[in-house]
């Protein structure tokens, strides 16, 4: 078997390597980060939950050499060489 | 065994239907053809709203007259969710009644305002008209755009997935329940004095249930399922578009409405905003059919369209992220009204569909198990009656 394919990307400016072919809530977990962003609460984390794509809280901001900034489910988003994947910032409301 | 009842449909109305039957001592059979709230019960977006809506004032005061004669059921359907979750004791079924405001923005929006105020005073339905700066005091979350609005201090949002089947394990306790999901109708008629309900299970085989009544509560299949018993019933599948923003601290404590405008928000206990208020999805159409066991298919304006005016009226949602949009079917009526009863027709047939059935269910289910065990009803609802349509019927059946 062939080793898999080792890929480089960043995770709120951190790099992280993953595999060809993993998600990026499956790189991030290997790496011990479970906590991808900060809860409605202000204080906790959260990360994946139902990982397969129905829950939405394992959403990140994913930017590359070649994509915009957007949001997308780690869990079922590949990685890709360069990637630049954020936290999603916790939600600013102004005037209220 | 003789079932008193066979519901045909496992949504909200379908499962009060069968909790107050059940209550009342009646061996009753619901048959589903999905799982429980597959239909529009587990898609809309569980507002609580008894001010008349936006779509029954658009056309014309005749229209918003017979509308407005739905509000002996609102305010039946008011008490009905104010006690529910104490009644049926399960916990925490997510109903909350915490006041819903109907804006207006314009001098227009303000005189339908006050119109829907006239007709809602005379049928005792609780609403007042809020000025620009009490509602600036009570909502400060609104745009500056929004000059008034009326109060309902009882409208608020519910949560299907919870209460539905919360109804349903009161029924199964009363060990008098028979359920059947994944599991479609293919033929109901008359046999002697009874009904027979012939089903097959998805995965199974065949069974025949025999019942002295018969319920269509197939919400948007409700034609269809109608069409079975040879019967036409003017119930017509629409396809809408929900959409709901990722959590935030909460700071809309209204459910909001516009009385001239597309739109319905509300934020729930875990902090999402839901928008909705009658933005169309495309229904699947084979043929010349329309395909109902298809999930409607995205308009991109009608999503662009729903954030928009959301925006426009909370502007703070520009801080959020869209989390998800989806599309879901709903059974309405030619005149916008409920059809609850039997059909004159065909005896022992009763049928619950149409108007807001979600806000309504309750009083339908709690309507139609008043019909069925004791021929007559607390409210009058002979308006709602299937015999309006009775020209329709008069050459069907077998």
């Amino acid at each position: 078997m062939m080793p898999a394919h080792k890929i480089a990307f960043r995770f709120d400016g951190q790099p992280v390597v993953a595999m060809e072919g993993e998600s990026i809530a499956a790189a991030l977990l290997r790496h011990g980060i479970v906590g991808f962003r900060i809860a409605v609460d202000g204080e906790s984390l959260r990360g994946p939950y139902c990982g397969m794509g129905i829950c939405f809280d394992c959403r990140v901001q994913v930017s590359g050499p070649n994509r915009p900034r957007l949001m997308v489910r780690s869990c079922i988003t590949p990685v890709a060489e360069g990637m630049d994947v954020r936290s999603v910032p916790y939600p600013e409301l102004n005037n209220v | 065994m003789n079932y008193a009842a066979v519901i045909i449909g496992g949504g909200l109305v379908g499962a009060a239907t069968a909790y107050y039957l059940t209550r009342a001592g009646c061996d009753v059979a619901l048959i589903e053809q999905g799982q429980i709230n597959n239909g529009a019960s587990g898609q809309n977006a569980g507002s609580l709203h008894f001010q008349m809506e936006h779509r029954l004032i658009e056309h014309g005061d005749a229209l918003a007259e017979l509308a407005a004669t739905i509000m002996p059921l609102s305010l039946d359907a008011i008490e009905r969710w104010g006690a529910i979750e104490t009644e049926l004791d399960q916990g925490d079924l997510d109903i909350v009644m915490h006041g819903g405001l109907m804006l207006a923005e314009t001098a227009e929006h303000q005189q339908k305002l006050e119109r829907k105020r006239r007709l809602e005073e005379r049928w005792k339905l609780p609403t007042r008209l809020v000025d620009e700066s009490e509602l600036r005091a009570m909502a400060p979350y609104l745009s500056g755009a929004v000059t008034a609005a009326s109060f309902c201090p009882v409208e608020g949002h519910g949560n299907a997935r919870l209460v539905t089947t919360a109804l349903i394990r009161a029924a199964l306790a009363t060990g008098k329940f028979t359920l059947r999901t994944q599991c479609v109708v293919r033929e109901t008629r008359r046999q002697g004095q009874s009904w027979l309900v012939r089903c097959r299970e998805v995965e199974g085989g065949e069974e025949e249930f025999s019942a002295d009544t018969v319920l269509n509560a197939a919400g948007a299949w409700a034609a269809d399922v109608a069409a079975l018993a040879d019967l036409h019933l003017p119930v017509f599948p629409v396809a809408l578009t929900m959409n709901a923003t990722e959590a935030a601290p909460r700071f809309i404590g209204h459910l909001i409405q516009h009385v001239g405008r597309r739109l319905s928000m509300k934020q729930l206990h875990e902090g999402n905003v839901l928008l909705g208020g009658g933005w169309s999805a495309r229904m699947v159409r084979k043929g010349m059919y329309f395909e109902r066991n298809a999930r409607p298919e995205f308009k991109l304006e009608s999503i662009r369209g729903n954030i928009s005016v959301a925006l426009d009226i909370v502007p703070a949602l520009q801080g959020l992220h869209l989390l998800r949009s989806w599309t879901g079917m709903v059974g309405i009526t030619s005149d916008s009204l409920p059809i609850v009863g039997e059909v004159p027709q065909a005896p022992g047939y009763f049928v619950a569909a149409g108007g807001s059935a979600f806000t309504l269910g309750l009083t339908y289910g709690a309507m139609v198990a008043q019909l069925m065990t004791r021929r007559e009803t607390d409210l009058d609802i002979s308006l709602f009656s299937p015999a309006r349509f009775g020209p329709l019927n008069m050459f069907m059946g077998r």
